[in-house]
């Protein structure tokens, strides 16, 4: 056997089934915005052309899911970093080796939990009569805040437990980062007695600047995925403040109409949107080596 | 002295934020733990209740239910297959990327990659049409097959770095011994690599195990837990607190305990390098 036939020996077998994978839906998703097909209605199926992309355009509740899932991606992300960096920095070099461990292992506690035991656990601490967060403002005499209820506050909500489970994550990671930069360049600052903030300033993070621009990207790709934690929480609601592209999706093409070609034209966007994402990391990555 | 006194109240000042980090990071899932052992009396109790006669009741009554018991039995039987599976056809992949050049290595990763993140909702519609066409919808195989675009990406991408890290002279060793390449793979590299690798094995385990959106849209005879447990979520406006926590804690065992076991896998997971 040559060493061609070998390499295909290994690489073919996943090959063929991602393929299989990943062409069958796009090709399929493709095909049913192109037609009519409803779930509820045996008889549909015609071809349709750009319809679905067009109403799509004009329909109210669709640009509310983008508006929404727009925002949730710009709280989500920033704070999970800007709390996962500064956290990483507050133990970097700070903390006694055991402690760090104990710590790392902690943090990483909230990121592999199920998320829907995750919004449970958060939809008990939100609720109104048995929540700790009422308690505690309870305590200072504020008065019952709607966390889940409100319409100002329900997205917010939602996303700090988002914002939980990534910021901890990523400071495990960025502490990672960090403590595989070289120590020279730290310690000849410290000795010149530069203050803890100016040498992290200065010099830490711009060493780890270039992961940190992969990380977000990485973020944002992941905080496209709501269902779990939408669903469980507010299912969209109040009215559809929180209705983000996941669940307009699902409740349009399967749960409220089964309007299954609509739902798929909305797949086809979020495919070229994640697909426009990863090709920038990728290019970015490129660029760094 | 006046230097000794600062620096203490800068570290009295740095383990408070901490202290208050930790707490933060384990209380949901703490205060979640304590619900599920307390009688609904202490847990519908206005004032958070530490203290309270504990009870088993909860779990006893959610192992009860025939769905909860189903799903966790469900949620084994689809997490595995497709974990095994994921196993068998990524692990020689991530073996190739790691071992052999060629030319399209580059665009493969970058394809596998992708894959791996493309969120649910890209693909959730074709594959709800193609098993109703199929008529195989809500079958185990269903959701297994489904689930191959979750670990197989997930066990390639963590299995090249420990591939690469064993030691090419042991290899080439054997290879002048006169084993052949698929040998050399299975009797030398995959037992070396094995310790790290293992890391990826789980950690995709506990992808699948906590999926949510495609086990969801694609079964309700054979849903898995979290699908069982997320359906509290609907049944009328009282949510029975004591019997979701239990069926939380369940749910939520697995990746508690493996997270000590891939916590290197996961920072592997994120930082990606070309």
């Amino acid at each position: 056997m040559n060493k061609k036939q070998t390499i295909a020996a290994f690489v073919l077998p996943a090959f063929i089934i991602l393929l299989i994978l990943s062409i069958y839906p796009l090709i399929e998703v493709i095909h049913l915005s192109l037609i009519d097909r409803s779930l509820v209605k045996p008889d549909s199926g015609k071809f349709v052309g750009l319809a679905n992309f067009v109403k799509l355009f004009s329909d109210r509740r669709f640009w509310n899911a983008l508006r929404v899932t727009f925002f949730w991606e710009v709280i989500t992300v920033s704070f999970s970093l800007i709390f996962g960096i500064l956290i990483a920095l507050l133990i970097y070099r700070n903390i006694p080796s055991w402690l760090k461990g104990f710590l790392t292992l902690l943090f990483i506690m909230p990121a592999v939990l199920p998320r829907v035991a995750a919004a449970y656990s958060w939809r008990f601490m939100y609720s109104p009569l048995l929540g700790v967060f009422n308690y505690l403002l309870g305590l200072i005499s504020i008065k019952q805040v709607e966390f889940l209820a409100d319409r100002r506050l329900a997205l917010a909500s939602v996303a700090l437990i988002d914002i939980w489970q990534w910021s901890l994550l990523l400071s495990v990671i960025i502490l990672g980062v960090l403590e595989a930069i070289p120590e020279e360049p730290i310690e000849a600052a410290q000795i010149d007695g530069v203050k803890r903030w100016q040498l992290h300033w200065h010099i830490t993070l711009p060493i780890i600047a270039p992961t940190l621009v992969s990380l977000s990207f990485l973020k944002i790709i992941e905080s496209f995925r709501t269902f779990d934690l939408i669903y469980v929480l507010t299912k969209g609601g109040p009215g559809i403040v929180t209705e983000t592209i996941d669940l307009y999706a699902y409740n349009v093409g399967l749960a409220l109409e089964g309007n299954i070609s609509y739902g798929a034209s909305i797949s086809f966007i979020m495919f070229l949107l994640t697909l426009v994402i990863a090709n920038i990391l990728w290019m970015v990555l490129k660029h760094e080596s | 002295m006046k230097a000794n006194s600062r620096f203490r109240i800068k570290d009295i000042f740095l383990y408070t934020v901490i202290l208050f980090i930790a707490i933060s990071a384990v209380f949901p899932i703490f205060w979640t733990l304590l619900n599920s052992f307390k009688f609904m009396k202490d847990i519908i109790s206005p004032v958070p209740r530490f203290i309270f006669t504990p009870t088993i009741e909860n779990y006893l009554r959610v192992l009860r239910l025939s769905d909860l018991k189903g799903a966790l039995l469900n949620s084994f039987i689809v997490s595995t297959g497709s974990v095994v599976l994921g196993f068998v056809f990524g692990v020689p992949f991530a073996y190739a990327i790691a071992r052999f050049t060629f030319r399209a290595k580059e665009n493969l990763k970058f394809w596998v990659i992708t894959l791996r993140m493309m969120p649910p909702v890209a693909s959730v519609f074709a594959f709800i049409y193609l098993w109703l066409n199929l008529g195989m919808m809500d079958t185990y195989f269903a959701l297994i097959f489904s689930y191959l675009l979750i670990t197989i990406p997930t066990i390639i991408w963590l299995s090249i770095e420990p591939f690469r890290n064993v030691p090419i002279e042991i290899e080439e060793a054997a290879t002048l011994e006169g084993l052949s390449p698929f040998r050399v793979f299975l009797q030398c590299a995959l037992p070396i690599a094995w310790p790290t690798l293992i890391g990826g094995v789980l950690f995709s385990f506990i992808l699948v195990w906590n999926e949510f959106f495609l086990a969801f849209t694609l079964t309700s005879e054979r849903m898995t837990l979290p699908v069982a447990v997320g359906a509290y979520a609907v049944v009328g406006m009282q949510i029975a607190w004591g019997e979701v926590s239990a069926s939380i804690i369940m749910l939520s065992i697995p990746p508690l305990i493996l997270a000590g076991f891939f916590r290197k896998s996961l920072s592997s997971y994120f930082i990606i390098r070309s």
